[in-house]
C-alpha cells in the first residue's frame, strides 16, 4: 500500500478498478483515519485546554477591566491607555535596547569561534569553559550578577583595588548602567551557545576552500569577512532570530532577578511588565492587552523568520 | 613563502612553524584564556564565597576564604532552605511533566509522521503554530481557570502547563525524526498483523530513542530553569521549585551574601554535573536546530 490520493471518490486509481476491492481499501482507510484522530486527541486536548482556550480568553479580557472575579467591558480603553500613558514606548525601548545588543554578542561569538577554529592547544577545553555559563539557569545568573554589581560588590571592589575608584557606580540603581549589567549577563550566558552553533557551521565548510583562499594570499580578516561569514549566514540567521525572539519572550527570569525591572519600570521588558501588571497591581485586563500586543510582535518576528529561512534554504 | 606556509598548515600541530605564526598563535591563546577567565570567574566567585563568613565577605568581597574548613553556609542552606525538599519537589514536577509530555506527544508524532488521513497538514500546522505562543500571554487566564477549578494548591497546574508548552516542540522534532524511518519497515510489520501501537512501540520508538533523549534533555533543562510558571502557579513556599527558591533567597537574605551565594552554587551543581555527563547529547541537540 503506497500513500495515494484521499479516500473521497475523486480520480479512480488505475488498477484499483474493482468496486469490492475499492470498498475494502476505503474501510481500511476509514479505520486508519479513526486511529489517527484518536491518537492525536490527547495532545490536541491538552494544548487546546491549556493554551488555545486561555489565549482566546486573553484576547477577550484585553477589552475588559478585570480583577480575576469581576470583569466589565471597556472596549479599546486598555489599548488606548497603553499608547497614551507611554507604556508601549517604554516597553519597546527596553526590548529594543536588548535587540540592539545582539550584533555585539554575534561579533564576539564569531571572532571567538574563528580563534577556536585555529585549534591552538587546549581549544576543546576553552570550548567547554565558554559553555559553562550557558548551563546555569537565568535565575542563578541574575542573582549572581545582582550580588556582583551591588554597590558594595566585587565589581566596585575590583575597580578600587585597580586604582580606578572613580569608575565606581551604583550599577543597578541607575538606568544606563543597569542595562549594561543586564546586557553583560545576556552576553555572558550567550557566548557558549553562539560558539557551539558557529563551530558546527564551520565544520561544514570544506577546508580546501579556506586553504585555497590562504594560497591566494587572503589575510585573516579577509578570510573572516569574505568566506567564513558568508558561508555561516544560515547559522548567523538562526542565532540572531532565536535570540531576538528570546528577548521578547524569555527575558523575564534574568531581569526579575537582576533589577526586578527597576528603578521604577525603567528596565522592565514586555514579559516582566505583563507579570507586574497582573500579579503585582492586579490589573488583569491591562495585562491581557499587553499580552495581545506582545503576541502580535512575536507573530511578526516568526513570520519574518519563516520567510527568511525559506529564502536561505532555497538559495543555498 | 606561501608554499612553506601551507606545508606547515597541513602538517598539524607538530610541524615547525614560522616565528610570526608562533607569535600569532600565542596571541590567540592569550585572548582565549582571557575570555575563559571572564566566563569562569563568576562561577569561581560563587564557589569561593561559599567558604567565607559574612564578615570576611564585607571586609573584602574579592578575597580568598580564610579556611576551606568553614562549612556553616552549606549547613545553613541545607537546614534553613530545605534544599533536599526543594530538589524533591522539582524532581517530581519534572518527572510528572515528562511522563505527560511523552504520553501525549509520542503517539501524536507517529501519527503525524506516518499515518495518512484527511486534515493531516492542517493539524500539523496548528500544532506548529502553537510553538510561538509565549506562555506569559496565556498565563493569566490559565491561572484564573485553575483557581476556579480549585487546583491552585496542587501540582496539577504547573505540570499541565509545563507539559502543554513542551508538547508542540516535542511533536515537531519527534515527527520530523519519525518521518525518516523507511515506510517499508513499518509496512512489513503491518502486513505481519501488527497493530498501530505494536508498530509504534516495537519499531518506530526504538528507532527514535537518540532523538527522544535529546528532546527530553531540552524539555527538562527548560523546566529546571523556568521561573515564571512555578512562581505564579505555586503559592506555597514549601511546594515550590529550586529555581523559584533561588530567585527569592536573593531578596529574603539580601544582606548575607555568602549564604545566598552558597545557595546559588549548590543549585547550579545538578545542571553542571548533568552537562558533564550528557555533553554529547546536548551539543548535538543544540546544533541540530542550527543546521536545518
Amino acid at each position: 500500500m503506497q500513500p495515494t490520493a484521499p479516500s473521497t471518490p475523486v480520480p479512480a486509481q488505475p488498477g484499483a478498478g474493482r468496486p469490492a476491492a475499492r470498498r475494502g481499501i476505503r474501510s481500511l482507510r476509514r479505520r486508519e483515519a479513526l486511529t489517527a484522530y484518536l491518537t492525536l486527541l490527547p495532545a490536541f486536548l491538552l494544548v487546546a485546554a491549556v493554551i488555545w482556550y486561555p489565549v482566546t480568553r486573553t484576547a477577550y479580557q484585553s477589552f475588559t477591566e478585570w480583577n480575576g472575579a469581576v470583569s466589565t467591558w471597556v472596549g479599546w480603553e486598555n489599548y488606548q491607555r497603553i499608547v497614551s500613558n507611554g507604556d508601549l514606548w517604554l516597553l519597546m525601548r527596553n526590548n529594543l535596547i536588548f535587540v540592539a545588543s545582539v550584533p555585539g554578542i554575534l561579533l564576539i561569538s564569531l571572532v571567538v569561534t574563528v580563534l577556536l577554529y585555529e585549534q591552538v592547544p587546549g581549544w576543546k577545553f576553552f570550548r567547554s569553559v565558554y559553555y559553562l555559563p550557558t548551563i546555569l539557569s537565568a535565575a542563578v545568573v541574575g542573582t549572581l550578577m545582582r550580588i556582583m554589581f551591588n554597590a558594595n560588590g566585587v565589581t566596585n571592589n575590583a575597580l578600587e583595588r585597580l586604582g580606578l575608584g572613580a569608575l565606581q557606580h551604583d550599577w543597578l540603581g541607575q538606568v544606563p548602567t543597569a542595562f549594561l549589567v543586564l546586557i553583560f549577563a545576556f552576553y555572558w550566558t550567550t557566548l557558549g551557545q553562539g560558539v557551539l552553533i558557529f563551530l558546527a557551521g564551520l565544520a561544514a565548510i570544506p577546508s580546501d576552500l579556506l586553504d585555497a583562499a590562504r594560497l591566494d594570499g587572503a589575510g585573516w580578516w579577509n578570510r573572516l569577512f569574505k568566506i567564513i561569514i558568508p558561508l555561516l549566514v544560515p547559522a548567523i540567521a538562526y542565532f540572531v532570530l532565536t535570540n531576538v525572539i528570546w528577548i521578547f519572550v524569555g527575558l523575564f527570569a534574568l531581569v526579575f532577578t537582576v533589577t526586578k525591572g527597576g528603578p521604577g519600570y525603567a528596565t522592565t521588558p514586555f514579559d516582566l511588565m505583563i507579570y507586574r501588571k497582573a500579579f503585582e497591581s492586579g490589573e488583569l485586563g491591562y495585562a491581557s492587552a499587553l499580552s495581545v500586543i506582545l503576541f502580535c510582535i512575536v507573530l511578526a518576528i516568526a513570520a519574518f523568520q519563516l520567510r527568511m529561512f525559506d529564502r536561505l534554504t532555497t538559495d543555498a | 613563502m606561501r608554499e612553506a606556509q601551507t606545508d606547515s598548515d597541513q602538517g598539524g600541530a607538530w610541524q615547525p612553524r614560522s616565528p610570526l605564526e608562533r607569535v600569532s598563535r600565542l596571541g590567540i591563546m592569550l585572548v582565549l584564556s582571557l575570555i575563559a577567565v571572564i566566563a569562569i570567574y563568576p562561577i569561581v566567585f560563587m564557589g569561593l564565597s561559599s567558604f567565607r563568613t559574612s564578615f570576611e565577605y564585607i571586609a573584602s568581597p574579592l578575597g580568598w576564604p580564610d579556611s576551606f574548613g568553614y562549612i556553616d553556609n552549606f549547613l545553613a542552606v541545607y537546614l534553613r532552605f530545605d534544599l533536599v525538599g526543594l530538589f524533591r519537589n522539582t524532581f517530581w514536577y519534572i518527572l510528572l511533566a515528562s511522563l505527560l509530555t511523552l504520553a501525549v506527544a509520542v503517539p501524536a508524532s507517529f501519527t503525524l509522521a506516518k499515518i495518512h488521513f484527511p486534515g493531516r497538514e492542517r493539524l500539523r500546522a496548528a500544532m506548529i503554530a502553537t510553538l510561538i505562543m509565549p506562555p506569559v500571554t496565556f498565563l493569566v487566564p490559565s491561572y484564573v481557570m485553575m483557581a476556579r477549578l480549585g487546583l491552585i494548591d496542587t501540582s496539577a497546574p504547573l505540570v499541565l502547563l509545563w507539559a502543554a508548552t513542551a508538547t508542540p516542540a516535542t511533536i515537531f522534532l519527534l515527527s520530523a525524526l519519525m518521518r525518516s524511518i523507511p515506510d517499508e519497515v513499518l509496512e512489513a510489520a503491518r502486513i505481519d498483523g501488527a497493530g498501530y501501537f505494536e508498530v509504534l512501540f516495537r519499531i518506530a520508538l526504538p528507532l527514535s530513542v537518540p532523538g527522544l533523549v535529546t528532546v527530553m534533555i531540552f524539555n527538562i533543562t527548560a523546566w529546571w530553569n523556568d521561573l515564571l510558571l512555578p512562581l505564579v502557579l505555586i503559592g506555597d513556599q514549601d511546594k515550590t521549585t529550586l529555581t523559584v527558591a533561588v530567585a527569592s533567597i536573593g531578596s529574603r537574605f539580601s544582606m548575607d551574601f555568602p549564604l545566598v551565594l552558597t545557595g546559588l552554587f549548590l543549585a547550579s551543581m545538578p545542571p553542571v554535573l548533568a552537562y558533564i555527563v550528557l555533553q554529547r547529547f546536548i551539543r548535538r541537540g543544540l546544533v541540530a536546530g542550527a543546521i536545518k
